[in-house]
């Protein structure tokens, strides 16, 4: 039972799912009833891609919004964002790890609210 | 002959001004931990770190979500968030401090530069100060931030049960990798 794996919950079905405005928006208005819905949740999530980190990270947003949904693949899942293209409409899915909000007065004031996903990869993947 | 000195002047102080940019950010950074204990090896990456290092002071910042971490292992997923780390209780460990030596550091010419780092870490809601090496790496105006750097779990009050002791080391080795573009 130790040796069991984590489950890849890329091609699951999602417990919601959510565009990343509707996902930010969420966060934005009411972090008790979104954490609620989302945190810990195997969340599907659209959006345009804005950066793609290739060592395991694909970031969503809007150009010109600092407020964004970052998300860490999966480790069966690394190569998954050779589907994407920045500037293009992506779908990817994983377990929502947190957010955070900007604000305050330190260095990570102007960063715009974060929701993060793990485990994640890309959705209806062209076979 | 005056009108050339003027636009000389106009353009050497653009170029420093664009060369010199004060904040680099990363939402994408990785942060991994290993544990080597004698029954087993445990390994947790996170590859969502935001950072953000002011070139100008020298100040830098991490913030992590504990539940961020991937673990091969389903138990020890659930352990390290249940037992170990609490998420639910203390969702996030984070990283304050300054690079001691960062008038040594040319954020304007590439190269690999040593950076020393002070500051004060939380996690499991308990800070603690630490100093730590690495390098920063200025790459065509991009930084690559490195660190390795050990941790003691039980200085931020982390217990492990003495039933997995023998699977979970009290040390924990850390490496830092994070990409930063600057910040506009």
């Amino acid at each position: 039972m130790y040796t069991e794996k984590t489950p890849d919950v890329v091609n699951k079905n999602p417990d919601v799912a959510s565009d990343v405005k509707g996902l930010l928006a969420a966060f934005d208005s009411d972090t008790t009833s979104a954490s609620k819905t989302y945190l810990n949740k195997i969340v599907e999530v659209t959006g345009n891609v804005k950066r793609i980190d290739t060592s395991g990270a694909v970031v969503l947003g809007e150009e010109g919004s600092a407020s964004e949904v970052v998300i860490g693949l999966d480790r069966r899942h690394m190569k998954d964002h050779q589907q994407l293209k920045v500037g293009f409409p992506g779908t990817l899915q994983g377990v929502c790890s947190g957010y955070s909000k900007g604000g305050g007065d330190d260095l990570l004031a102007n960063l715009g609210t974060t929701v993060e996903l793990r485990s994640a990869g890309v959705k209806n993947k062209k076979k | 002959m005056l009108k050339n000195t003027l636009t000389m002047a106009f353009l050497i102080l653009a170029v420093s001004i664009a060369g010199a940019q004060d904040k680099y950010f990363t939402k994408t950074g990785k942060i991994n931990f290993f544990s080597k204990a004698p029954l087993e090896d445990n390994e947790g990456k996170n590859k969502t770190v935001t950072a953000v290092l002011d070139s100008r002071s020298g100040a830098v910042q991490f913030a992590v979500q504990m539940k961020g971490f991937e673990f091969e292992k389903q138990l020890m997923q659930q352990h390290f968030n249940e037992n170990y780390v609490e998420s639910n209780k203390y969702p996030k460990g984070e990283f304050r401090g300054n690079i001691t030596n960062n008038s040594e550091i040319n954020y304007g010419k590439d190269g690999t530069y040593n950076a020393k780092v002070k500051g004060k870490m939380t996690i499991h809601g308990v800070t603690k100060d630490v100093e730590s090496v690495g390098t920063v790496k200025v790459d065509g105006g991009k930084l690559d931030v490195n660190s390795s750097f050990n941790v003691l779990i039980s200085d931020y009050n982390i217990k492990i049960p003495a039933v997995v002791k023998d699977k979970v080391s009290n040390t924990i080795k850390v490496e830092v990798d994070c990409k930063l573009d600057p910040f506009k």
